[in-house]
């Protein structure tokens, strides 16, 4: 049945899909992803919390991603897999926020514990080494030649919200900084504002205060989850457009 | 038109024996039932110093915590009530205090003041009402872990005296208190609820177990009070007597701390519906007060609670680690946020919170907010005073203290506000109780603030170049004299101002029994509408600026 669904998506045709096509792998990635769903749930049963099952999940995956990954460099060269990979963990990246969404406006969960299948990982250094990741990625990508004007975008984008991630992640560590100066431990100061949203820089800053922009609807009035939840949409949308155009260019012509 | 001016010369007393006028009574809408008034009028001193703001005048009085370092929830402070006890048309200021006297200090005019200590202590909220109706202003406090008491005004008019009783068959321990004709029966009734948290610590669970406190109402019946049971828990920190429904009856809000939703009940034939018509709210209220913020002819109404106005780095860390100590799991949907809310009423009568947007959703860690015209210019500004001290809670910082500017913003004539920095209210010392008055009878709004751990402050209004009108209204004879409930509507040329006579708001704080209006440059007053507590109405033309009016219905 895998295999059929899997063909019909190749008869299709979508540039996009070379690239995430498991082809030989489709059935190996079929076992492991309904291993690492039982895996999760037995798990989950006995009473792990929601982020080890996930990890543990995540975990069962790895080994047939890599064979895949493995079998692109072969067929399409070392710069299109890294594209390829960095489809699938943007991808993963960006469900989490829209996890974290559905914890939030969907499951009524309160905001601190919206934090999505892996919050271990929700820490502030986690997002500004992956935001950075994800442009320096990129940046690796135009120089090997992926270029689009949908890439030229994703590394605006990229830099862009990495910005807002060094500006949380500094005030994140004069926070910490504070902390020890007033002698004080066992404190997180995740979770503050950034530059957009509500109680960010741009709504709170003096130059702004008699300006549109300190109350500009969503721009400075979202709550920091929706705000990285727009930013990471934005980022994995750019990223998918400029896979797709990319591997629209190297797709040979219809039969 | 005649224009008054008179120089402070001894006393507001003796000008408001000079009958000014010009002005004359006009008939009210057809079918409204009309009171006759005398009116008198006297002019507004003109200040003998402008400097744009406020000048700081330190009171002789501190509120002390009895503790070296204060604790929850001795951090909480006291109120300060402002209102003439003694006749002479001046508003006395009458500070409440936790370990020690509470502290009257008679208005002797030019901003001077001469204290007597009132033997009340563990005082909370305060206020003065006529609660004997003898035409004689009384003063009631609420104590932390006594019934509330009052101080019967038995003296003559210039010659106060005091007797302390407890209000009758008012057989419980409250924290905050509001009065008001409730039932439309002309006498003042009382709404009063615990604060149950102070109460459980003092008391442990035994105070449970006896089936707590909560919300009360003591309905006026006769020389004694009558109770209604509304609530068996509250955590009320501020109650609010204001229409919610737009029946033009007034309905009760109690604001209660500790992500405990607020309590609302909606006046409904002759009793109470519970109803929550809120979109959000307030987590921990601290404050609720109510004006006019837009000039629509509806109030908005204002509640304080915790906010970091700044959110730099070393404000966030003082911040935190009491966030992390307070803050307990909410799901997104829960209408309660820890910040200020501005509320705005609809024309599908839901209020909907619009702080943010106006820009005063953060003012601090928050007590008494209260609305008043501090610039005169005919819009209603805000002022917010702040601080905490707890052993406890900010250990991490000196003195256990978080220092922090009270916040006065003015308003942009919209109803959206920005800070007003240059008015020089940004005392950091800690602040709790706050009212507004004209205290040396120049006609713009003073402000006192009861500071915990430190002097009293009178912030004596210096935003010179504008013009006022005040007004007393009164019901002599009547079973509520001062006139509590009273509707005042003053129409100008180009606006309509909307305010009205009440016994408290903002935080235990208790307001002068007259209503203020600035008038903007160029205004012209067309007439001035007064909406009496039966039901009745007066309307009253040919009023100048820069004149307090004494009206007092005359049957």
């Amino acid at each position: 049945m895998v295999t059929a669904a899997l063909t019909r998506a190749r008869l299709i045709r979508v540039p996009l899909w070379e690239l995430l096509d498991p082809r030989e792998h489709g059935p190996a990635m079929a076992w492991s992803a309904a291993l690492a769903l039982v895996a999760a749930v037995v798990v989950r049963a006995i009473g792990w919390p929601l982020w080890q099952a996930s990890a543990l999940a995540i975990g069962l995956m790895v080994p047939v991603f890599c064979a895949k990954w493995l079998a692109d460099r072969r067929r399409f060269g070392g710069t299109v897999t890294v594209l390829g990979i960095l489809v699938v963990l943007q991808g993963f990246h960006g469900l989490e926020h829209v996890v974290q969404w559905i914890q939030y406006h969907i499951l009524r969960w309160p905001s601190f514990i919206s934090s999505g299948l892996i919050s271990a990982a929700n820490a502030e250094w986690v997002h500004f080494v992956w935001n950075w990741g994800v442009a320096a990625t990129v940046s690796f990508l135009l120089w090997r030649g992926v270029r689009n004007r949908w890439m030229w975008a994703l590394l605006a984008w990229a830099l862009a919200h990495g910005a807002e991630h060094t500006y949380m992640m500094v005030r994140y560590l004069q926070v910490l900084d504070e902390f020890r100066a007033l002698g004080v431990s066992g404190v997180s100061a995740q979770g503050l504002p950034g530059f957009f949203g509500r109680d960010g820089w741009l709504a709170t800053s003096p130059l702004t205060q008699d300006t549109f922009l300190c109350r500009a609807p969503g721009v400075t009035t979202a709550v920091r989850l929706d705000v990285h939840f727009w930013w990471n949409i934005g980022e994995t949308t750019l990223l998918l457009m400029a896979a797709h155009v990319r591997m629209h260019r190297a797709a040979p012509p219809s039969a | 038109m005649v224009r008054w001016r008179a120089r402070w010369t001894g006393g507001l007393a003796a000008l408001l024996l000079m009958t000014a006028c010009g002005a004359t009574p006009a008939p009210a809408a057809v079918d409204e039932p009309v009171a006759p008034v005398q009116l008198r009028t006297a002019a507004l001193t003109t200040p003998a110093t402008c400097s744009a703001g406020f000048v700081p005048h330190a009171l002789e009085h501190t509120t002390r915590s009895g503790a070296q370092v204060a604790a929850v929830y001795e951090s909480n402070g006291a109120g300060v009530a402002l209102g003439d006890l003694d006749g002479d048309g001046r508003d006395e200021v009458v500070l409440a205090n936790l370990a020690g006297d509470a502290s009257l200090l008679w208005n002797r005019g030019a901003l001077r003041f001469a204290r007597q200590a009132l033997p009340v202590t563990q005082a909370r909220a305060v206020a003065v009402v006529d609660v004997d109706a003898d035409g004689r202003s009384d003063l009631v406090f609420t104590r932390r872990f006594e019934k509330p008491l009052w101080l019967r005004n038995t003296g003559l008019p210039g010659d106060a005296r005091f007797s302390a009783q407890p209000l009758p068959d008012v057989n419980n321990t409250f924290y905050s208190m509001a009065w008001a004709d409730l039932d439309d029966d002309g006498d003042l009734d009382l709404v009063a609820a615990s604060y149950d948290a102070e109460q459980l610590k003092h008391q442990g669970q035994i105070f449970t177990q006896r089936g707590g406190i909560g919300v009360f109402v003591y309905w006026r019946e006769g020389a004694t009070f009558r109770a209604e049971r509304l609530a068996t828990a509250a955590e009320a920190l501020a109650i609010a007597l204001v229409d919610l429904d737009g029946d033009r009856r007034r309905d009760i809000w109690v604001g209660n701390d500790f992500n405990v939703r607020d309590q609302i009940w909606l006046r409904a034939g002759a009793g109470w519906r519970a109803g929550l018509p809120l979109d959000s709210m307030t987590e921990n209220t601290m404050s609720l007060d109510w004006g006019d913020v837009d000039n629509d002819g509806q109030f908005e109404i204002f509640a304080s609670d915790m906010k970091p106005v700044d959110k730099d780095v070393a404000t966030m860390a003082r911040w935190l680690p009491m966030m992390k100590k307070m803050t307990r799991p909410l799901t997104s949907d829960d209408p309660q946020h820890a910040e200020n809310t501005l509320q705005i009423r609809g024309g599908d009568g839901r209020w909907r919170d619009q702080a943010y947007e106006r820009r005063v959703d953060s003012s601090g860690w928050s007590w008494s907010a209260k609305f008043g015209d501090l610039d005169a210019d005919g819009s209603l500004d805000l002022l917010v005073v702040n601080g905490m001290i707890a052993a406890g809670l900010f250990d991490h910082l000196p003195g256990a203290e978080l220092v922090e500017p009270n916040m006065a913003f003015r308003n942009r004539g919209d109803g959206s506000f920005v800070v007003a920095h240059d008015w020089r209210l940004g005392s950091t010392a800690s602040g709790r109780g706050m009212s507004m008055g004209d205290l040396d009878g120049d006609g713009d709004l003073d402000v006192v603030v009861n500071n915990l751990e430190s002097p009293a402050m009178l912030f004596e209004n210096q935003v010179c170049g504008t013009r006022h009108l005040t007004v007393a209204p009164r019901m002599p004879g009547s079973a509520n004299p001062l006139a509590v409930g009273a509707r005042l509507t003053l129409r100008l040329t180009d606006a309509t101002l909307v305010r009205d006579v009440r016994s408290i708001s903002g935080y235990l704080s208790g307001d002068p029994a007259a209503v203020h209006f600035g008038l903007p440059p160029g205004a012209v007053i067309e007439t001035l509408r007064i909406d009496w507590p039966d039901g009745r109405v007066s309307v009253l033309r040919d009023l100048v600026p820069g004149q307090h009016l004494h009206v007092a219905v005359t049957s």
